[in-house]
């Protein structure tokens, strides 16, 4: 599985990596380090990565395979 | 909810005969009849009207679908910041900076600040924030009551952001947290001489840690001002700004969830037991208190051009309040929104704002609600409402609760 994250719609809320700390990682600012990447999801933490997805005040995430 | 849902209602009519205004069409979010029936003026909005419209003063429009606030919210260039965040503002009144902004300024100030309001940043405070809920528990645990909004509400988030945030000297502490209380609770008239009073510290303090030695905390970096588009550095007034925006913006708002959330506590025994018994629950009980009582009520933007959302046309200068709270109880992205429900597995709300001008606070809000129940429930396990009296409220662009007698 693979997600994206929209750079210029992530706002750190931080929900993702709150709840789905591994998938989802923070940089400096409480922001997603990975805004403006796709990132792999790592086997077994598909179900965290939707949540991530479903959490997102922004809309920001999006599944890409 | 039991009556069938329609889709849009723009008749006013029946609201009208329910809340003694036509809430769609002619809404005052000042009106004591929006504060009276708050919650169910918001479920009727945001599940029959779209677009609420105001013909108070200048007019405004009010967005209340949770997919319409994040089209208008992320889109700064069609909604700007740069007239303000008020509905019909006084003449004269200066601008927060950098809410009331747009990029690229108000990047530039978010790229400085941010890193003193990450996750980890705030992380640090975690200790001292726990060993202030328990000093302030310390004054009333004997007494077997309290008023929580004056005797814990106000002062924590205070403390929080004055002591650590800022590094304020403590002997300042009081006078601070008072002036912040007072103005935003005292009688109408009085509340911008004690919020004046706080923005005059606030300058002093700023003039005064600029020619001090780094700390290597925000403060510093506000002191010494970020570049703006035209390659200058941000004036003096628009720093000061700064700070007050910053103080301005997570000291009342934190109170009022922190207030309804123990109120909700007293007055629902299986939540909180189930808090009691499984405080890693409390985290997740936190989003959903944010979501459901909501202490910013909507914050607006001002058109730039023509424009239209769900259908309503809007004019360049129109202004448009983002109905933060309506949003975050949405049924199309919430389900059961009414309902106060602790387990719920995802939380999505609006009370943080959407778009760049996300509240730089939340990562500090949610510590200080966090400490505040893990501590309090590990204290004060069962408590309940003083019988006789009951929480009073106030509502506007904000939304606060006035006194919570508490007995335990």
């Amino acid at each position: 599985m693979k997600v994206e994250i929209d750079r210029e719609l992530c706002s750190g809320h931080g929900r993702c990596f709150t709840l789905a700390g591994d998938v989802y990682r923070s940089d400096d600012e409480g922001y997603n380090a990975d805004r403006g990447s796709i990132i792999d999801v790592p086997p077994g933490h598909e179900a965290a990565a939707k949540l991530g997805i479903r959490s997102c005040p922004e809309a920001a995430i999006s599944l890409v395979e | 909810m039991t009556e069938p849902q329609v889709e849009t209602d723009m008749d006013g009519g029946v609201i009208k005969s329910r809340f003694g205004r036509d809430m769609f069409n002619d809404f005052d979010i000042d009106d004591p009849k929006f504060n009276e029936h708050f919650f169910d003026v918001l479920d009727e909005m945001v599940t029959k009207c779209p677009v609420v419209r105001s013909n108070v003063g200048n007019g405004y429009w009010m967005v209340t679908r949770q997919q319409d606030i994040r089209k208008v919210g992320q889109d700064w260039r069609t909604f700007s910041s740069a007239k303000g965040y008020m509905p019909n503002r006084p003449e004269g009144l200066p601008y927060l900076m950098p809410e009331e902004s747009d990029p690229p300024r108000h990047t530039a100030w978010r790229r400085t600040l941010n890193p003193f309001m990450s996750p980890a940043a705030v992380a640090k405070y975690e200790e001292t924030i726990r060993s202030d809920v328990n000093t302030l528990i310390d004054r009333f645990i004997d007494k077997g009551e309290c008023e929580f909004v004056s005797e814990f509400g106000t002062k924590l988030p205070g403390w929080a952001f004055f002591k650590n945030v800022l590094g304020v000297p403590i002997d300042d502490l009081d006078m601070l947290v008072t002036g912040v209380d007072k103005g935003t609770f005292a009688p109408p008239e009085e509340r911008p001489g004690h919020f004046a009073k706080v923005f005059e510290y606030l300058g002093n303090y700023l003039a005064i840690r600029k020619d001090q030695p780094p700390r290597g905390d925000l403060v510093d970096v506000i002191a010494a001002g970020v570049e703006y588009e035209d390659g200058q550095l941000a004036p003096w007034e628009d720093r000061v700004s700064v700070l007050v925006d910053m103080t301005f913006g997570g000291i009342a708002t934190t109170t009022y969830v922190m207030a309804s959330a123990i109120h909700h506590l007293a007055t629902h025994q299986a939540d909180r037991e189930t808090l009691v018994d499984n405080p890693d629950l409390i985290e997740r009980a936190v989003e959903e208190f944010v979501r459901v009582f909501p202490p910013v009520v909507a914050l607006g933007r001002t058109c730039t051009r023509d424009t239209e959302v769900a259908g309503t046309q809007m004019k360049a200068g129109d202004f448009v309040l983002l109905g933060y709270s309506t949003a975050s109880r949405d049924p199309r992205v919430v389900d059961d929104p009414t309902k106060v429900d602790i387990g719920r597995q995802t939380v999505l709300h609006s009370a943080f704002g959407v778009g760049q001008h996300r509240c730089i606070g939340s990562n500090l809000a949610r510590l200080e609600l966090r400490a505040t129940f893990d501590e309090w429930l590990r204290r004060i396990p069962d408590f309940g409402v003083k019988p006789g009296t009951q929480p009073t409220y106030e509502t506007g662009i904000l939304r606060n609760m006035k006194d919570l007698q508490l007995v335990f």
